[in-house]
């Protein structure tokens, strides 16, 4: 019997918008900034990019010249077709970046309207294979909430996105966020921008900073856990996405042992952190270092499960990991778990079933 | 011997790359700035992008002290287009950072105006 392909659920797939495609989507007077005023994103970081094609793919950049991401057909023809996916998450965020705003909350929120709109009608509407993240402007809470009500009953917006910047949303604050994802079954989506894992400020060189990414993800995990956001919200789960997975282990002891001493700060959780995390939060296993399958099924025992993690390529960026060639060899049960299960268990608005879903296309 | 004609000395300028086949292999030529043709696998050995669409460039070298580049080399140098790993040309096409690992290459000769691979 022929070997039964295993399906992919990809985690991390970035579409890109460019402002004038916005601009029907945006009202007056955020239209007028944009094609008047010449307003673009902050952006922050010193460093010429990495590669060689910015934080592209090079062959990723669309033909007729158009940034990477930016192109539904040459995406599907590059990676969705190519791959064979099941499902993909579309996980934007990078500009326009909503949530990282540091002032001008209106236009902020008036760029995550647009951008949902735009998602919905030039992705999530074109191809049944993928489903979207719903952006908000959550340093304003309030209009956060208006917007997951508007756009998050939408059937294939999966989870609300929130930037690591330096805005810790555990903060009771922000709880009515995630009150009004739980409501929509939407999960919560946690992506790096620029995350301030230097003190506040940018380390010397990008390799320093695209090394200690993880510990901005490991604040806002220990952070959303010890507020209480788990036991508050049971049916929310809490999706760490490019921050890879190796220090999962790690967490899971360190805060077991933190809780075991000073619960007494803390009485509003539950459970122990190790157990909040194995059945509410998740971990996108790109960007993926080298492991061999020894230390790889080490660490999962570490973990004690193998449904923490799910596989992400972070298509079209320069740290992209293939399905063939990202993780080690691994039995074909376990694989499909990585591949396929964990991601499809933790975001319930994911069907079973696809019109035109034939199990196991992809080429893996 | 296998042999096979990849393509004409007048397909690719100093400086630049092309990708051809050799047999049923998808294969990489590089001509470096001196003008001498290099073939090598095209594929990264990391995580098998196409190493075509990426480019051929110079490199900081180990000579490179903190805070202080020293750069040359141009042109001897591929950079992969995904993970942007540099892999040195004229020295097998061994890795920067790793030099225990390399390209798979083949043998180049040049015949009139004919680009041969053989192994």
């Amino acid at each position: 019997m022929a070997k039964q392909p295993i399906p992919l659920v990809d985690t991390d797939i970035h579409e890109r918008v460019q402002y004038r495609e916005l601009l029907e989507y945006l009202d007056e007077p955020f239209r007028h900034y944009i094609s008047n005023c010449h307003w673009l994103q902050e952006k922050h970081m010193p460093y010429t990019q990495p590669s060689i094609a910015g934080v592209d793919r090079a062959d990723a950049i669309v033909p007729d010249g158009r940034p990477a991401g930016s192109d539904l057909a040459f995406m599907q023809e590059q990676l969705l077709d190519d791959v064979g996916h099941e499902f993909g998450i579309l996980t934007g965020a990078l500009d326009p970046s909503p949530s990282s705003m540091h002032g001008w909350h209106e236009m902020a929120a008036a760029l995550a309207s647009a951008y949902n709109n735009w998602q919905i009608d030039k992705w999530l509407d074109k191809d049944e294979r993928l489903y979207g993240s719903v952006h908000v402007a959550a340093q304003d809470r309030d209009e956060a909430v208006t917007e997951i009500e508007r756009v998050g009953s939408h059937p294939k917006m999966v989870q609300v996105l929130l930037p690591i910047d330096d805005i810790m949303w555990g903060d009771p604050y922000y709880h009515p966020i995630f009150e009004a994802a739980e409501k929509h079954n939407l999960m919560i989506g946690m992506h790096h921008n620029e995350p301030p894992i230097y003190y506040g400020k940018w380390p010397r060189y990008f390799i320093e900073w695209h090394t200690l990414i993880p510990t901005a993800h490991m604040k806002q995990v220990t952070n959303m856990i010890f507020n209480g956001v788990f036991d508050k919200f049971p049916n929310l789960g809490l999706i760490m996405i490019e921050g890879g997975f190796t220090f999962i282990p790690h967490m899971m002891w360190k805060m077991d042992q933190q809780y075991r001493d000073l619960r007494h700060e803390v009485p509003w959780l539950k459970r122990k952190p190790s157990d909040i995390m194995k059945k509410q939060i998740r971990f996108c296993t790109q960007p993926s270092e080298e492991l061999s399958k020894k230390d790889f099924t080490s660490l999962l025992e570490q973990m004690g499960t193998d449904e923490m993690i799910c596989f992400a390529t972070d298509y079209p960026h320069w740290d992209y990991d293939s399905p063939y060639r990202a993780l080690p060899n691994l039995d074909p049960e376990l694989k499909k778990k990585i591949f396929y299960e964990n991601a499809k268990n933790f975001y319930p608005k994911i069907p079973n079933t696809r019109e035109g879903y034939h199990e196991g296309t992809s080429c893996l | 011997m296998k042999e096979q004609v990849v393509c004409k000395t007048s397909d690719i300028q100093p400086g630049e790359m092309k990708e051809s086949i050799f047999g049923k292999q998808n294969v990489l030529i590089c001509r470096t700035p001196d003008g001498n043709f290099y073939a090598f696998m095209n594929q990264c050995v990391h995580q098998g992008a196409p190493l075509d669409k990426g480019m051929m460039c110079g490199a900081n070298t180990s000579q490179s002290e903190p805070g202080n580049y020293h750069h040359c080399r141009k042109g001897e140098i591929i950079r992969c287009p995904w993970h942007g790993r540099e892999f040195d040309i004229k020295n097998e096409g061994r890795m920067l950072a790793n030099p225990e690992k390399k390209l798979p290459s083949f043998k180049v000769r040049v015949e009139d105006e004919n680009v041969i691979l053989y192994k």
